[in-house]
């Protein structure tokens, strides 16, 4: 052989397909030629891959069982006993009165009135409306052989009607199992032309071939409610309808959708398009199928709305304090997880700040082996909703408004997140659309603002932090600090500062902040300083002004304590500090006469100093406090009702 | 045949309820395997099956061949081809199929997409693509030529037992396997090295 073996040829040598004079040719130039070895074994890697699919696959017993016993159900039959006389007669009857119909209609007015005639009439009809009456015979075998399908969709368990239910239906819709109008049909034995829609709905479909095509997802919005494990999940895609009845399949299987939440709702042509039911057939886990009734053909938008659980996210910070510690630059980021068992491709995500109320939990409701209870076969007609049976229509879930969709943008871009209030919470919009597949996370930067101006406090306080002074940074979410346009969403901030001009950077401490509402003041709450110190001591100490009671006990008396505070700030910043003291009552008075010191009543049984130290520097100042006990408080209300003191 | 597949098609004429399923027990895995590669999909396979499982229990008595397994598979084929003819028609597409198969003839073949524990997940990824691949390789094949891979490939029949099964000549079908390898070798990814 002087030329290369061609691909069917190598194939067909490959896979024993040619006879063996022709194999053996084959074989001969295989070995003379690498350049038809290589493309062999080319062909031979790519066809390899078809092993992928020889996975070994099992059935259960008991599923085979079942199997055996189905199959060997006898199928209720109709047998019609075709006899040419009886056929023939009939023929003949519907030709006869054909005629006399025909006679009729052009007979003048003064013969239709005589009444030999009218009488006649019924007679000749009287065998075929006898044989409408009693049964489907009239409809001949045609009509027989549909009445067999649908009472096999009856035995399959599909269907919760009664038996005489549906032979009525069968009657009424010998041509409607494949779910879609079109053709000449009969509706409760009424001829229906073509084009025209029978106004009862065919059953749920027995198996899945006979459902209609959907296709991919248009787009998808997600509005994630953290608070309450709860996801809207919108989605428009495009279905091409037939004009009559379709059915829609969705399923949910291994997601945590919540099935009673399902809504689909046409978004164009609302006049033609009727989503009429939605049933959940009674042997099939984790689907539901809608019936559509559509006045037209071709393909229109729907949007699909349910509630999943499973997607959450939440908000952390991260600050950057400039090397005066007097601006930092903030940055919000949101992250996505995803562990609903469904991958959402270009999606536009939501988050909602806020509480949410819910009787149930989404992820319980999904977890339900059946959307309505468990079925019951034998027992139909149960209320509550029998699944298998209809549900009816729902009414649109309660939504958040919804938000004109964006472009979608790049992945790797930016995005913006927009904001924007509801009545009791708030919706916060990422720009563009995320992809956020099954299991994975996603960090989206929120938003990002420069020089908020900050100011670094330190604060002592025995009775709350012990004996560490800690460190605040504190700002306004408002204008004037660069921010104030939305509330910020409760999560962990990490604030670092600049260590030198390179821009390394340094961790100063970490905290969980609260909602921040427009306004509001934040602190955060770095952590113990160890570089800068606060150390009280007791330098007096004294009692006088007793009171005696009639008996010559001590009824009232004052302490003197004389305190010297001393502060230490090793830092090469300047830093303010506030230091809280508290004394146990609320009858007490300060002496303090420390001018470049401020000194306030915080509060009832609390005094607060503040004071600015100098880079690495120290301070002392002193005071003394007097506290009333027992009857001398009596003294310190008249003091102060006399404006002696403050 | 197998004297036993004689004794058990006779019993089930006879009447034996248990002979039939003894039948099904014997055969219904393969024919399962068989119809969920055929059609794509397990709900349907499950149809199918059941589906073919009747007409075995209407015809038992009509058979007089030498392979029951051929006649079963036989069955099996002309019952997986109707439907794949209505669905041509009518296309059943889950809303949580995978993105790329929204022309709607690739329903989940759930069976087949078992992950495999062994790997990583990026592995696992980058197999349950490339099965997907195969199965929509497989699935755009004309329905003969599908039935012919899936019978002399997966189900390891020989060419004369697929002969026997769709009705036709050997040559036909040494004809068909080529034409259904040809198209494959064209739309079968090259997974070099990924296949233990």
């Amino acid at each position: 052989m002087n030329r290369h073996l061609t691909e069917k040829e190598l194939i067909e040598y490959q896979f024993e397909l040619v006879s063996d004079s022709r194999a053996k040719k084959a074989a001969e130039h295989l070995k003379e030629c690498s350049q038809c070895r290589e493309h062999l074994q080319q062909l031979n890697r790519k066809l390899a891959s078809l092993d992928l699919l020889r996975e070994k696959i099992t059935v259960s017993n008991e599923w085979l069982t079942k199997v055996a016993e189905q199959a060997g159900q006898p199928v209720q039959r109709r047998i019609i006993p075709f006899r040419k006389s009886a056929w023939l007669s009939a023929a003949a009857a519907v030709l006869v009165v054909g005629l006399l119909l025909l006679f009729v209609s052009n007979l003048p007015k003064e013969r239709e009135e005589k009444p030999e005639f009218a009488k006649e009439t019924p007679s000749l009809l009287a065998p075929y409306g006898a044989r409408r009456d009693s049964g489907q015979e009239s409809r001949g075998v045609a009509g027989d052989i549909k009445l067999e399908e649908k009472m096999d969709v009856t035995a399959a368990g599909d269907l919760d009607k009664s038996a005489a239910e549906t032979k009525a239906f069968a009657f009424a819709f010998p041509e409607e199992k494949a779910g879609v109008g079109g053709g000449l049909k009969r509706a409760g034995g009424r001829a229906i032309t073509e084009g025209e829609i029978p106004e009862q709905p065919p059953f749920a479909p027995a198996s899945a071939i006979e459902l209609v095509t959907l296709p991919r997802r248009e787009n998808v919005q997600l509005t994630i409610y953290n608070s309450a494990d709860l996801t809207l999940v919108r989605e428009r895609r495009n279905l091409t309808l037939k004009k009559g009845w379709n059915w829609l399949q969705f399923m949910w299987a291994n997601t945590l959708i919540d099935p009673t939440s399902l809504v689909l709702e046409p978004l164009e042509q609302k006049d033609k398009v009727r989503i009429e039911q939605l049933v959940f057939p009674a042997r099939l886990r984790e689907l539901g199928r809608w019936l559509i009734r559509s006045e037209i053909s071709g393909q229109v938008p729907f949007e699909i709305t349910y509630f999943t659980s499973g997607l959450s996210w939440r908000a952390f910070y991260m600050g950057t304090l400039a090397k005066d510690e007097k601006t930092m630059r903030l940055e919000g980021y949101v992250r996505v997880d995803n562990n609903s068992g469904d991958d959402y491709e270009n999606a536009q995500t939501r988050v909602i700040v806020g509480q949410v109320h819910l009787l149930d939990q989404i992820a319980e409701l999904a977890k339900r082996q059946y959307p309505y209870n468990r079925p019951i076969i034998e027992g139909l007609g149960e209320p509550g909703g029998t699944p298998g049976g209809d549900v009816g229509l729902r009414a649109p879930t309660e939504a958040p408004a919804a938000v004109v969709l964006g472009d979608l943008e790049m992945a790797l871009e930016r995005k913006e997140i927009k904001k924007e209030g509801l009545s009791e919470y708030f919706l916060y919009t990422i720009e563009g659309t995320e992809t956020i597949p099954d299991k994975w996370g996603k960090r989206l930067l929120s938003f990002e603002v420069n020089d908020i101006l900050v100011k670094s406090l330190y604060k002592y306080d025995e009775e709350r932090w012990g004996t560490e002074t800690i460190r605040f940074v504190a700002f306004t979410n408002d204008e004037k600090h660069n921010l104030g346009q939305t509330p910020i969403p409760n999560g962990d901030v990490k604030i670092y500062s600049q260590a030198d001009d390179l821009g390394y950077l340094s961790y100063v401490g970490g905290t969980g902040i609260k909602y921040i509402p427009v306004n509001e003041e934040v602190e955060l709450n770095l952590g113990p300083a160890r570089l800068v110190t606060v150390e009280p001591k007791l330098m007096d100490f004294k009692t006088e002004n007793y009171l005696f009671d009639s008996k010559g006990n001590i009824s009232g008396w004052d302490e003197v304590q004389t305190w010297q505070i001393e502060v230490t700030n090793t830092r090469t910043l300047a830093i303010e500090i506030e230091i809280t003291r508290g004394f146990g009552t609320a009858y007490w008075q300060m002496k303090f006469d420390q001018k470049d010191i401020s000194f306030e009543k915080y509060d009832v049984t609390h005094a607060r100093f503040k004071l600015n130290l100098e880079p690495r520097n120290k301070r002392t100042f002193e005071y003394t406090v007097r506290t009333y006990q027992g009857e001398r408080e009596q003294a310190l209300t008249e003091l102060m009702r006399k404006g002696v003191t403050k | 045949m197998d004297n036993t597949d004689r004794n058990l098609i006779d019993a089930h004429c006879q009447g034996s309820k248990t002979a039939f399923a003894e039948l099904v027990r014997r055969y219904g895995e393969g024919l399962f395997g068989y119809l969920i590669r055929m059609s794509g999909n397990r709900d349907q396979a499950e149809d199918l099956v059941q589906e073919t499982f009747k007409r075995v229990h209407e015809k038992a008595h009509t058979f007089r061949g030498t392979q029951l397994k051929s006649w079963l598979f036989t069955i099996a084929t002309r019952v997986a081809i109707d439907s794949l003819r209505k669905r041509k028609r009518i296309r059943l597409v889950s809303l949580n199929q995978q993105a790329d198969c929204a022309d709607g003839t690739c329903e989940q073949l759930e069976t087949l997409a078992v992950a495999d524990n062994s790997c990583e997940p990026s592995q696992e990824v980058v197999l349950t693509e490339q099965k997907e691949q195969v199965r929509q390789a497989i699935e755009s094949l004309p329905a003969r030529q599908r039935a012919t891979l899936v019978l002399a490939y997966y189900q390891e029949l020989s060419y004369h037992e697929v002969a026997e099964v769709l009705g036709c000549s050997i040559g036909t079908v040494k004809a068909q396997m080529s034409r259904a390898l040809r198209t494959l070798a064209q739309r079968l990814p090259d997974i070099a090295g990924d296949i233990k």
